[in-house]
């Protein structure tokens, strides 16, 4: 597998705050997600990955490149979709697409010429002479994308991308960046709180949290292998199952009406849930496996990390 | 077939080899100045010292004019004239202006709007763009002021018929206004880089550069000591203009040292504005 990140023991601190912390991952080609709780250290990885900040220890390589001495040649290559609103401001949308693919080192009327194309690509077609300015926050996110779509990066990392979208318009959003991956040879790094955003559009998700790697799989791995998710009702003594639930490393949660999600670790058959409920003479009314979502992935993840 | 209906494809080009980052920055810089409201007014307003120096420059090479020669004695000696073409009130005014409008807002802008991620996430560093930012605002400084100087000398030259400036005034007459210019664009920067409003950055050049003045004057007629004038940007830059043209100093103080302050307060705001960059860049 070709490496497009290679990141070895690397940490950074803010003063005494540790960001992240002895972090090795290796991302491949493909879709990436990145995931973690408010603070668990992702801005500051994508930052690390950029140049933008120097890791006080540790080596980093992307697409081949050092991460600390070789910047400018790794920005050529990969482009950062920002999750904050940031503009260029008094140019209209082509001046600014096409300015920024100079930028990185295009030929001017090729620019423009391809500033034009994924304008219409992202479907800004129409608004692409309005001043950026006077853009709604749904169209300054396609335009964002436009711009780091412009000059063809090997690596695209989007920090939120369909964040301030309606519901269709991070639908469009969605689509875009699949046709992007299906159809062009862009390698994607995706940071989103919005899981469902990653489990859409993502072949692998890393799990951060705490400045520190907890996850590093398959979609399709994390959603299946790990656990099963099934769904409760039961009447009797709760605390004691409850209690007994946990101690085989399952965890619950009280959903709507009276039901319960039991996560129950894949090395368990779901026979122990009801030999558990007849040790501790509890009655199971309502018993009914789901579908496991990233969601339920990424919380266990968190909270096994966590130690709780 | 279009991009929206055949869905996205790769860009097939080249990209240039790594040459002069910060060019763009300059040549957007430079086109959007040119479309800013007013712009072309105040163009035309900034072009108007040339105009009374050229018709100074006339007067100064046909004899059949020698009573005005006599009258303005500033006529007679080339240093003085270029001295005071670069130094005179109107154009430090025209340079003022020329900073605030163009200037001002060259980094407050880009804070406002968050643009500084963009930059950076591009083959650019903080460097780049503040040569990029400093072209821009050298340029319009420039083109008002060493580019007149220059088109001064070739019109003596034609009116005379014959190169009557010597070397150091030849370089005086270039190296001037790049130091002057250099100075103003760091203060500009410096401020902008400071403030994500606007209008508090006009605000700033324009009181530091009254108040110096205001200051420099105030402590001169307290304590009655002429070296307080060097507190005044206006007077430094005099001075250090007598320094380039070996004119005579304004204030009785020697003009080596106002070139050496406004070197050190160059070198001081290119600092602060370094590191406030660097700092937003990560």
């Amino acid at each position: 597998m070709e490496k497009v990140i290679e990141l070895n023991k690397i940490s950074f601190s803010y003063a005494d705050i540790k960001a992240i912390d002895d972090i090795s991952i290796e991302v491949g080609t493909g879709v990436f997600g990145l995931l973690g709780p408010n603070g668990a250290g992702k801005t500051t990885l994508l930052k690390v990955i950029l140049g933008f900040l120097t890791p006080q220890s540790g080596l980093g390589r992307v697409l081949g490149f050092d991460i600390t001495s070789s910047r400018k040649a790794v920005r050529k290559r990969i482009w950062y979709m920002p999750e904050t609103e940031c503009l260029i401001p008094g140019i209209d949308a082509v001046t600014f697409t096409a300015y920024l693919g100079e930028l990185s080192g295009m030929p001017r009327q090729e620019a423009i010429k391809r500033a034009h194309e994924v304008l219409y690509y992202v479907g800004l077609e129409e608004s692409r002479y309005r001043n950026v300015e006077t853009y709604s926050a749904g169209m300054q996110q396609r335009l964002k994308l436009a711009q780091a779509l412009v000059h063809d990066p090997k690596l695209l990392l989007l920090d939120e991308p369909t964040s301030g979208m309606d519901p269709t318009g991070r639908k469009e959003m969605l689509g875009l960046i699949k046709d992007i991956t299906r159809k062009g040879s862009m390698n994607i790094i995706i940071s989103s709180h919005l899981l469902p955003d990653i489990e859409h559009t993502c072949e692998k998700v890393i799990i951060l949290n705490k400045g520190t790697v907890i996850s590093e799989e398959l979609i399709a791995n994390l959603s299946q292998d790990n656990f099963n998710l099934f769904e409760l009702k039961f009447k009797g003594n709760s605390e004691g199952f409850l209690k007994r639930l946990k101690a085989i490393r399952c965890r619950v949660e009280s959903s709507d009406r009276g039901k319960y999600m039991v996560m129950l670790p894949a090395d368990h058959s779901p026979g122990v849930l009801f030999k558990i409920a007849r040790e501790e003479k509890v009655q199971i009314r309502h018993f009914r496996q789901s579908r496991t979502s990233l969601e339920d992935t990424f919380m266990n993840a968190v909270e096994i990390a966590n130690g709780n | 077939m279009g991009i929206r209906e055949k869905g996205y494809y790769s860009w097939d080009g080249e990209l240039k080899p790594s040459g002069i980052a910060w060019l763009p920055i300059f040549f957007k810089g430079i086109k959007s100045t040119f479309k800013k409201k007013f712009a072309k007014s105040l163009f035309a307003f900034a072009a108007m010292p040339f105009f009374v120096f050229l018709i100074a420059v006339y007067v100064s090479t046909k004899p059949e004019l020698k009573m005005l020669t006599r009258l303005v004695s500033l006529l007679k000696d080339d240093a003085a004239f270029f001295h005071v073409f670069y130094t005179n009130g109107l154009i430090s005014f025209i340079m003022l202006l020329l900073c605030v409008f163009i200037g001002a807002e060259l980094i407050s802008g880009d804070l406002k709007f968050n643009a500084l991620p963009l930059y950076f996430s591009r083959p650019l560093d903080k460097t780049d763009y503040i040569f990029g930012k400093y072209s821009i605002l050298l340029f319009y400084l420039l083109t008002f002021t060493l580019v007149p100087g220059i088109l001064l000398v070739i019109f003596k030259v034609i009116f005379t018929g014959r190169l009557s400036l010597d070397l150091s005034l030849l370089l005086a007459i270039i190296f001037f206004p790049v130091f002057i210019s250099l100075f103003l664009a760091s203060l500009t920067l410096m401020i902008s880089a400071l403030s994500s409003n606007r209008k508090f950055v006009w605000i700033s050049i324009f009181l530091i550069y009254i108040f110096s003045n205001a200051l420099g004057e105030m402590l001169r007629s307290i304590f009655k000591d002429p070296h307080f004038m060097l507190f005044s940007i206006q007077t430094n830059i005099m001075q250090a203009g007598s320094f380039f043209f070996s004119t005579g100093a304004r204030v009785s103080v020697a003009p080596w040292i106002s070139v050496l302050i406004l070197s050190i307060l160059s070198l001081f705001m290119i600092v602060v504005l370094m590191k406030r960059i660097a700092k937003s860049e990560a």
